[in-house]
């Protein structure tokens, strides 16, 4: 057998140790099930709190400008991974939920205040006279904000707010802290139980990849759809 | 129709406007001219309180509007604004533009400001652009959209903010020409304004402004050929 025969004899003998013994790749599929159900959730919960703590930046009122100071300061000063247990293994210890809302609770609870601050950017991006015409008109400041000033900080902000989702994606491989058998910690599992790093861990890589260059292609249709009154 | 009563504005320390009274009735168009720095912005902008006022008294059909117990919303359904840099929102059409506030705020409904829309845009001579955004259209047309979007909601008053200050030189005429056309309708105006001619043609009132107080006040007749106050005489030379 020449080299190259050979090569491709040990690769097929691995890729079969590590993905289709003991039905192993199951194991990855049911880890991609994971992430993506923690990521969704995540991203949800993300929105919310980053329009509320937004708000709360914005706000004309000192105290609730320094509650949603605050929160932003303490998420990005501490790691995620920190942040995943303290709410898995201290706030929610007592409460019967399942773990992977509790992970999904938590990674929201962190992209928040990222997410609050690209809001809270996109939102000071749009130029005051746009209030000021909505104001003029009769609008309250209500009205001004969802009609006119938050539909075009969207578009300022999509892509800022796309690549939070990405970050947030790939941020959910710690759950493997807290028990969870997402896709990294899948790939994590087949390595230690076939002793071969390399397929395990490629394999792991390319997973993250692929959903991630779905999403971004997915994104990308939505944000030409979204720049369509940019035409001249 | 507007009565101010000595008004003051400050800004941090700046006084802006230092003890304005003024009376504006119906029908009349004031036309303000002044200096950069003057006040007379600041002023048209505290009229439908887009600036807060530090002192003095605001009056609008004889319903004081500068206190918390007013809604001022509904105070500014009655006062149209056009701004300098024009304001349109540009992620809707021309027509969303001038449809937005009336069906929203329960004026009409969404045909009948349709309708009104057209009319208006016919107005302003743009009744094709009604499908439009507003990145498509020249400084010229946008001024003109800004102006019919005002008037769709049936105000009382229109306050102009240096309306032809961010256009092109040869745009200038055309959005004149709609002010001119709504001042003969009867429409009661407020103008801020560097554009001397029109002021001379159009102003029912002239007012010069200068270190935030109405420095001088009467017919275009009156300000331009036979100014009384020094300060007058000195920015008409100046400018004219």
């Amino acid at each position: 057998m020449t080299g190259i025969q050979l090569w491709f004899a040990e690769f097929c003998d691995l890729f079969h140790q590590s993905f289709i013994r003991e039905d192993r790749y199951k194991l990855l599929i049911s880890g991609v099930g994971v992430t993506v159900k923690v990521s969704l959730l995540a991203v949800f919960i993300g929105i919310l709190i980053g329009m509320l703590v937004a708000m709360c930046n914005l706000s004309k009122r000192k105290l609730i400008r320094a509650i949603g100071g605050i929160y932003t300061d303490v998420i990005r000063g501490t790691p995620s991974v920190t942040q995943l247990m303290v709410i898995y293994f201290v706030i929610f210890a007592t409460v019967d939920l399942d773990k992977w809302i509790i992970a999904a609770i938590a990674f929201g609870v962190n992209s928040g205040a990222y997410v609050s601050e690209i809001i809270r950017g996109g939102i000071l991006s749009v130029d005051h006279g746009q209030t000021e015409a909505g104001r003029s008109l009769g609008l309250n400041a209500f009205q001004t904000m969802t009609r006119i000033v938050i539909p075009q900080a969207v578009k300022n902000i999509f892509p800022a707010l796309c690549n939070e989702f990405i970050v947030l994606i790939k941020e959910t491989a710690i759950v493997g802290y807290v028990g969870l058998m997402d896709i990294q910690k899948a790939g994590d599992f087949i390595k230690s139980a076939t002793y071969k790093a390399p397929m395990p861990l490629f394999g792991t890589a390319v997973i993250y990849y692929v959903l991630i260059k779905i999403l971004t292609l997915t994104l990308r249709q939505v944000e030409n759809h979204l720049r369509k009154s940019d035409a001249r | 129709m507007i009565k101010v009563k000595n008004l003051h504005k400050k800004f941090g320390d700046l006084m802006v406007l230092n003890g304005i009274d003024e009376h504006i009735s119906q029908g009349e168009v004031v036309v303000i001219i002044g200096p950069s720095g003057s006040g007379k912005s600041t002023f048209l902008r505290c009229l439908n309180l887009l600036e807060d006022v530090t002192e003095g008294e605001i009056y609008v059909d004889d319903e004081l509007i500068n206190t918390p117990k007013v809604n001022i919303n509904v105070v500014r359904q009655k006062m149209g604004m056009v701004f300098q840099q024009f304001n349109l929102f540009p992620h809707l059409t021309i027509m969303d533009n001038i449809t937005l506030a009336p069906v929203l705020l329960k004026k009409m409904t969404k045909e009948e400001a349709v309708k009104k829309g057209q009319e208006l845009l016919e107005r302003v001579n743009l009744a094709e652009k009604a499908d439009a955004y507003p990145a498509q259209l020249s400084g010229g047309q946008k001024q003109r959209v800004a102006i019919a979007r005002a008037l769709a909601m049936n105000p009382e008053i229109m306050l102009f903010d240096e309306p032809t200050s961010a256009l092109d030189p040869e745009m200038v005429g055309e959005v004149l020409d709609v002010m001119k056309d709504l001042a003969r309708s009867g429409m009661t105006m407020v103008i801020v304004t560097h554009e001397m001619g029109f002021a001379r043609e159009v102003a029912s009132r002239v007012l010069f402004i200068d270190q935030g107080v109405v420095m001088e006040s009467g017919t275009p007749q009156e300000v331009f050929t036979d100014p009384k106050n020094e300060r007058t005489k000195l920015f008409l030379s100046k400018v004219l």
